[in-house]
């Protein structure tokens, strides 16, 4: 009687954590962050804004008029970088440092906030060559880089995780 | 009466002046050399450290300008499978001469320090390797905006020098 309740509690306790198990699993399968991409993608403007993930082997940049996917395997190089952007920024910014009175103008552009660029070289169809550019929050293009390149993407930086590797094999052959 | 003579004999001076100047000028320009198409190589960054955006960004923005321009009917990117199919076709190819990131934050502020600039060596050749044409461009962001802006501004003084130099139609012999 008590080992069938106990089957009872813990089916009923899998049956309620079970979507809470799946929602993990999605999280670990792709990073998505927000990301502008600066140029490159077949048929988009430059600096359209949009959302950029890793799903099923693809690096999937989602924007308003739709999704441009480029396969992991057809990328022949990823590489990050940091950089900065006006946080007061466009024409706005421009005309507001112009006009600060006592040349107090020219302390806005010191305002800025930080960003990761990620930069992939990649072949289309027909073997053609493309380099693309997106910039995103700070700390979102390492997880990117490391999911495409554990996805089939190559990369001429080593990430974190390789350089780990290569210092612990180096110190099992000194042992 | 007098007056009038004196006037059109100025204007005549002045006319055949402006006339002899073009005329030498059209006369001094070199026949426009002949290609239907144009395959874009990657621009190396193994000589001088390139950071990739910009080796990315010099690409891109040298395809995107020579479509712009027209002068070439096809441009192709570099390991196109297609360009091989075509008879005229001509290669550039870019490499860094000279290179300084600039700093975006100091041009804003100071307005005489921080720009960017880069020089490339652009050179076209034909399909058995014969050099074209080889020329110095140079990019440059001085005042406002990005750095990734030089690579726009290298684009379209490249896309002008082929324009200046290159015309569609059939191959030269």
């Amino acid at each position: 009687m008590n080992s069938r309740i106990n089957a009872l509690v813990i089916a009923v306790a899998l049956f309620f954590c079970s979507p809470l198990i799946r929602i993990g699993h999605a999280q670990q399968a792709q990073t998505e962050t927000q990301a502008v991409q600066v140029i490159g993608l077949a048929g988009l403007k430059e600096n359209t804004k949009g959302r950029l993930t890793v799903v099923n082997g693809t690096l999937r940049f989602v924007h308003a008029k739709g999704n441009a996917d480029v396969t992991a395997a057809s990328i022949e190089d990823v590489v990050t970088g940091k950089d900065s952007q006006r946080v007061i920024g466009g024409t706005l910014g421009t005309v507001a440092s112009l006009a600060a009175p006592f040349g107090s103008g020219s302390a806005l552009p010191l305002f800025r906030k930080k960003l990761d660029t990620l930069t992939i070289q990649y072949r289309d169809a027909s073997g053609g060559l493309h380099g693309a550019i997106f910039t995103m929050p700070r700390g979102k293009a390492d997880a990117l880089k490391n999911e495409l390149v554990a996805q089939g993407a190559r990369t001429s930086v080593l990430t974190l995780a390789d350089l780990k590797k290569i210092l612990a094999d180096s110190r099992e052959e000194k042992r | 009466m007098r007056t009038n003579s004196r006037n059109a004999l100025a204007v005549f001076v002045l006319l055949t002046l402006c006339f002899a100047g073009q005329l030498r000028a059209e006369a001094k320009q070199p026949p426009k050399m002949k290609a239907s198409a144009v395959e874009v190589k990657m621009i190396p960054s193994d000589e001088l450290t390139l950071p990739p955006e910009f080796q990315a960004s010099l690409y891109e923005n040298l395809i995107e300008q020579l479509r712009k321009k027209a002068v070439f009917p096809r441009v192709y990117r570099d390991g196109d499978r297609n360009a091989g199919n075509t008879a005229d076709l001509i290669t550039l190819e870019c490499t860094v001469v000279k290179f300084k990131k600039g700093n975006e934050t100091l041009r804003e502020v100071t307005t005489i320090a921080g720009a960017t600039s880069m020089t490339l060596r652009c050179e076209f050749t034909d399909k058995d390797g014969n050099s074209l044409l080889v020329r110095d461009i140079t990019g440059k962001v001085r005042f406002f905006g990005s750095s990734l802006k030089a690579t726009y501004d290298f684009a379209k003084k490249a896309a002008k020098v082929a324009d200046e130099n290159f015309s569609s139609g059939a191959a030269r012999s």
